[in-house]
């Protein structure tokens, strides 16, 4: 009996896994069977979509918040032009990554859109768009950098990113203002000068190396013009002058930890007190704040320490309005996800590849950048 | 579903002669000793009535290369399992290897500034040895202080670690992803082994066969092949009949630890880039794949076909749910399920036969 039973689970199963998958519209093309004819065939078949067969889109991680929300963005605006599409998720890993992309290639896809894991290997774009190239599907790279000869070598390649030093300048830009106009209040030991202390989110990342060098470095010119001194880094002793998320996740729990271990030891009762706090992105601002918390700062009536971060998450923005966070950068997550979609659909029926895309923001004929804006709440 | 069918012939006169009820266990222990391939059957089948070009070549080429690129690794914990054992290190062993053999063959070495491409066989000797050297940490620690494999396996995971993040710290490369092999290690990886079709089959589909082969010869025409399943279904009889118990566990380790230096040897080449994080979590997939193959946690059951078997069933399961644009959130629900059934499954076929 108990063998009947463990077979009929079985048999659910594998019909269960069937059943997964034809929740998807059934109409099937015959024209997405044979690959690499999909694109031609969809001009004439499908004109108000523009895109037949199925659009890929592979995230680096599901985890991550800030590309959550061009997610979303993304998804309601395929839905919205009509277009079939299927998110995959490599959960941080280039070989997940690659392999899903050899995949869909194998299954049909009409478009690859990317966001690519390892945003510092030129190997692993250039095998990507050697597969997309061989198999003539065009290719998308969105919001993980890619280098400019690797994607502008593939005539139907293209890059949606943010110009990467664009968001740690404004952060820079609002931290020296913000800093100015506050200045008293925020030295609390009164020793003439402010010290801060710089979260990273990642070793060898361009966006996190020029949030970490922007972001202070334009602070201080802010400053230095108005005649004040520049910000100091708490810990003499580091020369890095930041604390990194070791893991590479840019992590809110990294956030905390950094933080509460640094609040073990500097204080006000030590009178060294952190007197502003700065992340590579709201993740790490956020949970920052929640070690201050803990600490009994930056609470409603409290004692309050600046925090500043990039990426404006539903969360920061909420801390922001709950007076919790100071302020952050917004990166465009519907404008990113518009431009990926009229991309996607620029390529797939032929017709030039930035049309419908604001020429001020085109850069050359391999990218498009997306503007970034402060935010200090509404 | 055309296995069971072949099978009935040959069994037919034998199920005449029995009784209606002997009859009835025969059928269902014939199921269930086959439920893998029943329910890869029925997979394979429904993701292709859903989506036909689950079974265009391209597709299949496609499955049989990611199930050779997870092959290796799982063989190596596979040996550990049927320890009764486990091996939670290996996927960190394979970053670590990963590592050194992009580290060998960077075209501009940052690692170590003015070191030549080394020749392809350096960096599989490299790899060979230091994933033995893991190995036999493992190996001996578990042998000599009787401490549970997962604890074992867990430091030396950490230990790891920590080395990979040191490697990729030396010269000036500071933690950056390793990328610029050279052409002949990518080439001696993923060239052309020959094409089928349009399509291409990479040459790590034969290192994999072989290593395969191997590994099946080992366990089945070696003593020490013999040694390890009799420590694993039970050490102290293993002990008593004169078996050196140590020695065969250091052994096993020792092999498994090369087993995953391979993997990491094909997969930078596959990757084509390398960074701190490289194999983390394989060790997850290549359990689940024995387990499911029929390796089992209770030790001196399995085999080197499970192995494939399991890490087949895997691929095609991953890649038929990709196909059938399944969620991907419900993905890690749906992998999780499978998981537990397959396993489930095979468990009970152990459970009637003791």
């Amino acid at each position: 009996m108990k063998k009947v039973i463990a077979l009929a689970l079985a048999l659910v199963m594998a019909f269960g896994l069937v059943a997964c998958g034809s929740t998807a519209p059934a109409e099937t093309t015959a024209a997405a069977a044979e690959g690499d004819a999909v694109v031609e065939t969809t001009v004439v078949a499908a004109e108000a979509a523009g895109v037949d067969g199925e659009v890929s889109i592979f995230w680096y991680t599901f985890g991550d918040t800030y590309l959550s929300s061009v997610r979303s963005a993304m998804n309601a605006a395929w839905d919205a032009a009509g277009i079939k599409y299927h998110d995959y998720d490599a959960n941080n890993s280039q070989t997940t990554q690659t392999e899903q992309i050899q995949t869909a290639i194998t299954k049909g896809t009409a478009v690859l859109v990317v966001n690519i894991v390892d945003a510092s290997s030129d190997d692993a774009t250039q095998a990507i768009v050697d597969m997309a190239e061989q198999a003539g599907i065009p290719l998308v790279f969105f919001n993980r950098s890619v280098s400019e000869e690797i994607v502008s070598a593939y005539d139907k390649a293209a890059y949606v990113g943010t110009d990467y030093t664009q968001a740690g300048h404004m952060q820079g830009e609002m931290i020296g203002n913000y800093v100015l106009e506050n200045y008293d209040a925020l030295d609390l030991n009164g020793d003439g000068q402010i010290s801060y202390v710089m979260f990273k989110g990642q070793e060898g990342n361009m966006e996190a190396d020029a949030r970490t060098q922007y972001g202070v470095e334009d602070a201080d010119k802010v400053l230095t013009e108005a005649g004040k001194p520049a910000l100091v880094f708490y810990d003499d002793a580091n020369p890095s002058k930041y604390l990194l998320d070791a893991n590479g996740a840019w992590s809110a729990e990294q956030g905390q930890n950094l933080m509460q271990t640094l609040l073990s030891k500097y204080s006000e009762d030590n009178g060294n007190m952190v007197e502003l706090v700065i992340a590579n992105n709201d993740d790490m601002g956020l949970g920052a704040i929640s070690a201050l918390q803990n600490a009994g700062y930056n609470k409603e009536g409290g004692k309050y320490i600046p925090v500043f971060g990039v990426d404006a998450t539903d969360a920061a923005k909420e801390a922001i309005a709950a007076g919790s966070m100071t302020g952050t950068i917004k990166q465009d997550a519907e404008g990113m996800a518009n431009a990926v979609v009229a991309i996607s659909q620029n390529l797939a029926t032929g017709a030039d590849k930035f049309d419908t895309i604001d020429a001020a923001n085109v850069v050359g004929t391999w990218r498009v950048n997306i503007p970034y804006s402060a935010y200090t709440g509404e | 579903m055309t296995k069971l069918k072949a099978n009935k012939p040959s069994k037919i006169d034998e199920l005449k002669a029995m009784t209606p009820k002997d009859r009835k266990r025969a059928i269902g222990d014939l199921l269930m000793n086959n439920a893998m391939f029943i329910i890869i059957a029925i997979a394979v089948v429904g993701i292709y009535i859903a989506e036909p070009t689950f079974l265009s070549l391209p597709s299949i080429v496609n499955i049989i290369n990611l199930t050779a690129a997870k092959l290796p690794i799982a063989l190596g914990v596979g040996g550990c399992i049927i320890l009764a054992g486990t091996d939670i290190s290996a996927g960190r062993v394979v970053g670590l290897s990963a590592c050194i053999a992009a580290g060998l063959q960077l075209t501009t070495n940052k690692l170590f500034p003015g070191l030549q491409v080394m020749p392809v066989p350096v960096a599989i000797l490299a790899v060979l040895a230091v994933g033995a050297c893991v190995g036999f940490v493992n190996g001996f620690f578990m042998a000599k202080f009787k401490l549970h494999p997962f604890i074992v396996t867990l430091s030396t995971q950490l230990i790891v670690y920590g080395i990979i993040l040191i490697f990729m710290q030396l010269g000036t490369n500071s933690g950056q992803t390793l990328s610029g092999m050279s052409e002949a290690y990518r080439n001696f990886v993923t060239g052309e082994l020959f094409k089928v079709g349009n399509t291409t089959v990479p040459r790590y589909v034969l290192y994999s066969a072989i290593i395969a082969v191997v590994v099946w010869v080992i366990w089945n025409k070696t003593t020490f092949g013999k040694n390890m399943y009799a420590v694993g279904s039970n050490e102290d009889a293993a002990n008593v009949s004169g078996v050196n118990v140590t020695k065969t566990i250091i052994m096993v380790f020792i092999l498994a630890g090369m087993l995953y230096g391979l993997t990491g040897f094909m997969d930078a080449a596959r990757i084509a880039s390398v960074n701190a994080n490289t194999g983390l979590n394989y060790e997850s997939d290549a359990i689940a794949a024995c387990v499911i193959g029929g390796i089992s946690f209770v030790g001196g059951i399995g085999k080197v076909s499970g192995a494939i078997i399991g890490v087949l069933l895997l691929q095609v399961i991953f890649v038929g749910l990709n196909y059938l644009s399944v969620d991907p959130n419900l993905l890690y629900i749906v992998k999780g399920m499978i998981i537990l059934v397959a396993c489930s499954i095979d468990m009970r076929k152990y459970l009637v036969r003791k």
